[in-house]
């Protein structure tokens, strides 16, 4: 009898036991490292990191770092679409807008965003709104970037097919255009989603360095404090499971918004 | 003296007169020209069929016009009246059927009733009884809630041909339409079409279609004329009338005729298609 392909024992594995089996093997060895150590070494290890993840949940810390992260890039994800879609459409639709704003566009694209919190700090403080200006700034170029690419490559036929059942230029901008555009908006939203995420984390890590800790909050201020007040190792771990699980959990979600919103895509 | 009645001829319903298009290359500024001096009435109600070489300038007189090309020189009347951008009461098919992907059937089919001028003023009960018409017309019952991706090539056709007949335009412009179906497909879609079209009713009733299609034997079976063209520069090199009763059934491609009218127009393109090649 032929062995079948799909009855190989590797592939009875769920992938998601798959995803986890290696991450659960390399946490054991970690552990059993940590455990050769004195019990006054500050290397962090597994049991402890739990350990710092149970109190810093219990005292509400954590969750309200990490709610005040994701409304700043709510907020900054809010600015760069707004800016990212208007934009994008007239570039994408105008070849003249498009011609004059991309020399524009393209120089300022490979600036990062940590690169513009000098002047975000001395224009904003060491507050809320610098923050908001990295996150928008980082999330606007893959927002700006689909939405032109989506409206650009619009069907000429479908278009055309418009124009002859007598369907005004406005009209076929809303009911042709837009709708057409539409996944590479939503894939542009979801790189930005993640650029913005990254953003917020370093923009926190940075603004919290000058501001001396305490006063503008979230994961990444709390990362700060860990690394110059407390010297905690656990906690920092804590926290960048924290941003990586957020992370992974913002894409799934955009993922799902995606194919629920474009079912005509397989 | 008699009291013979001369029928007098009908006005046309499409007029074009000395048409011309020149394409310009965009970046060296050379001049291609695509159309000379294309010359055709169509009469209301009748069933055009142009054939012709690739690349002999069918599709740009088609585009002429529905508008979506200017031409260089001429003009183009429908009903008298000149013709200077797409409208409703020209509907066109596309060879590639240009369905909107995000549309299912059902509102593919009502997509120029709810946004075009055909639809305007329409009552929302009156749009669905009219989709709900050319969808079974069609043979789409059943496949309303599909999306375009999820349909065959012959089921894409007939949307495309049920949404081109919701419009109600007065004039049917079809590129290719069967072009890019199997053999079988398409015999099949040549008979309903002409079922559609109304072969078996009122004459008064059928609309004017301009049909393009590269098959000789396409053309002899659907057309009433079918208007042969040469290319560089696409010009009317012969019209031919297709003197075969209707309604045709799969027989009529037995009878002579048929077979004398596809080998003059064979005839007719043959060198054409020979040096296309060489």
């Amino acid at each position: 009898m032929s062995m079948n392909v799909n009855t190989r024992p590797a592939d009875v594995m769920p992938p998601w036991a798959k995803a986890i089996t290696l991450p659960i093997i390399l946490v054991v060895i970690w552990q059993a490292w940590a455990m050769t150590l004195p019990e006054t070494s500050p290397a962090p290890a597994p049991l402890k990191v739990v350990q710092s993840f149970v109190e810093l949940t219990a005292s509400g810390e954590l969750v309200w770092a990490t709610l005040q992260s994701l409304g700043r890039v709510l907020a900054g994800f809010a600015i760069a679409l707004a800016a990212g879609l208007s934009l994008g459409v007239l570039m994408g639709s105008s070849r003249m807008v498009r011609e004059n704003l991309d020399p524009i566009v393209e120089s300022f694209r490979p600036i990062a965003p940590m690169a513009i919190l000098p002047i975000a700090i001395l224009w904003f403080g060491t507050g809320t709104p610098a923050a908001l200006t990295i996150v928008a700034y980082a999330a606007f170029f893959p927002l700006l970037i689909n939405t032109i690419h989506g409206v650009s490559r619009v069907d000429r036929q479908l278009i055309r097919a418009a124009q002859t059942m007598g369907i005004s230029r406005l009209r076929i901008v809303i009911a042709v255009v837009v709708p057409a555009a539409i996944p590479s908006v939503l894939l542009g939203s979801r790189l930005a989603m993640g650029v913005a995420w990254t953003a917020i984390i370093a923009a926190e890590l940075a603004v919290g360095a000058k501001s001396g800790g305490g006063t503008s909050g979230g994961v990444g201020q709390m990362m700060f404090v860990f690394y110059a007040y407390s010297i905690d190792l656990n906690g920092i771990v804590v926290c960048m499971i924290v941003v990586g699980v957020i992370a992974l959990l913002i894409d799934r979600l955009f993922r799902l918004v995606e194919r629920h919103l474009l079912p005509w895509r397989n | 003296m008699s009291v013979q009645m001369i029928q007098p001829k009908p006005a046309p319903k499409l007029r074009l007169k000395g048409i011309s298009k020149e394409f310009i290359a965009p970046r060296t500024g050379q001049r291609t020209l695509a159309v000379a001096d294309f010359n055709l009435d169509v009469q209301p109600g009748e069933f055009i069929c142009i054939v012709g070489p690739s690349g002999c300038g069918k599709s740009t007189v088609l585009n002429m016009i529905a508008g979506l090309e200017k031409s260089t020189s001429g003009s183009i009347e429908m009903d008298g009246k000149a013709i200077s951008a797409p409208g409703a009461e020209r509907g066109v098919m596309f060879q590639d059927y240009a369905l909107f992907p995000w549309k299912s059937v059902r509102d593919n089919v009502g997509f120029g009733l709810r946004h075009g001028t055909a639809g305007a003023g329409m009552a929302k009960a009156e749009r669905e009884d009219r989709i709900n018409h050319f969808v079974q017309l069609v043979g789409l019952k059943g496949a309303e809630s599909k999306y375009p991706h999820q349909l065959s090539g012959g089921m894409r056709q007939r949307v495309a041909l049920a949404r081109l007949l919701a419009n109600g335009p007065d004039v049917l412009l079809m590129d290719e339409p069967l072009g890019a179906l199997d053999a079988q497909t398409r015999l099949v879609l040549q008979v309903e079409l002409l079922r559609i079209w109304g072969e078996t009713g009122n004459k008064d009733d059928r609309k004017t279609v301009i049909f393009i299609t590269h098959g000789i034997d396409e053309a002899v079976f659907l057309a009433d004329r079918v208007v042969v063209m040469s290319s560089h520069p696409g010009r009317v090199s012969a019209v031919l009338d297709v003197d075969i009763p209707r309604p045709r059934t799969e027989e009529v491609r037995l009878d002579p005729r048929f077979a004398e009218l596809s080998e003059e127009i064979w005839s007719l393109i043959r060198d054409e298609a020979y040096r296309a090649i060489a």
